[in-house]
């Protein structure tokens, strides 16, 4: 896969700038918000002009970039897209999953109340990239890495009662999710000893339960 | 008035026949009405399971008239 430094767009730009400016820049970029904590010092030294590398993504990634970029630009809002490298190792012989990352002033009305409007863009990219007859891709549209931290938040509160199933030997069963959620939860237990997780129900009453097993 | 672009856009990326997408807009003083007429073996695709891409594209629809200070009626025409 590409490394991020070989993507010739305007990541690249900022290092041309005279050290002042380029100084300047990555200044507005720090005071962004506290959005792109997680990431390391030194990925911030390597990458200054821009915290997250760039990812060419293929023919597919480019295709559901295009397709959010053109979506962002004639709703009026003030924001960009770019690829991101899949978060996930993929299982064997699936292919990688789809990041597209939104940022850029107008980022909150993008997500939307509760990431609504985030949900309806990461659904109608998904339906414009996966057409009925080829091979299916997990597609994420996120943006300033909201989904990120939501999943976070949700894979930790998972392990938890992961954690919880187990020691007290009962099935915990999860509100209604959608299937993304789900995901979530199902690979954040997946390697958790001592446990099974099941999706139960159907349509939007679907629920994910954690199933302690014995050894 | 973008809106128009944006609907045909989605559309045609979800439809069969692109060609056949035909989005017309009318405008009020403080409301915009958009009408959606795609291929007939295409209406079920611009709709969705349960509504779900209907729903989705007046969502972007939405989002974008919040910030233009107006409101959308996407309409979908068979």
């Amino acid at each position: 896969m590409t490394n991020g430094n070989a993507t010739p767009t305007f990541a690249d730009a900022p290092e041309e700038l005279p050290d002042a400016q380029a100084q300047n820049l990555e200044e507005n970029q720090r005071s962004e918000g506290p959005s792109r904590r997680g990431h390391s010092r030194r990925q911030r030294q390597q990458q200054p002009q821009d915290e997250q590398p760039f990812y060419e993504g293929d023919e597919r990634a480019q295709e559901a970039l295009q397709f959010v970029s053109t979506v962002l630009q004639q709703m009026g809002m003030e924001c960009r897209a770019r690829l991101c490298r899949p978060r996930e190792e993929e299982e064997q012989g699936q292919l990688p999953e789809i990041v597209v990352e939104v940022y850029g002033r107008d980022s909150g009305r993008i997500i939307g109340k509760r990431g609504q409007v985030l949900a309806a863009l990461q659904f109608l990219t998904h339906r414009a990239v996966n057409r009925p007859t080829i091979d299916r891709r997990h597609v994420v549209v996120d943006a300033e890495g909201y989904r990120l931290r939501r999943e976070s938040t949700l894979a930790t509160m998972a392990q938890r009662l992961g954690q919880q199933a187990v020691d007290e030997g009962k099935i915990i069963t999860f509100e209604p999710m959608n299937p993304r959620d789900r995901r979530v939860v199902h690979l954040a237990l997946a390697k958790f000893e001592g446990v099974i997780t099941k999706s139960e129900g159907e349509g939007d009453e679907r629920r994910v339960q954690i199933i302690p097993v014995r050894r | 008035m973008a809106l128009k672009e944006l609907v045909e856009t989605v559309a045609r990326a979800l439809v069969d026949e692109p060609d056949q997408v035909e989005v017309r807009q009318i405008e009020g003083e403080h409301h915009s009405l958009v009408e959606l007429k795609v291929a007939k073996g295409d209406i079920g695709k611009v709709i969705g399971k349960d509504g779900k891409t209907a729903q989705s594209m007046r969502m972007l629809v939405a989002a974008a008239s919040q910030k233009m200070g107006r409101r959308t009626h996407l309409d979908i025409i068979d």
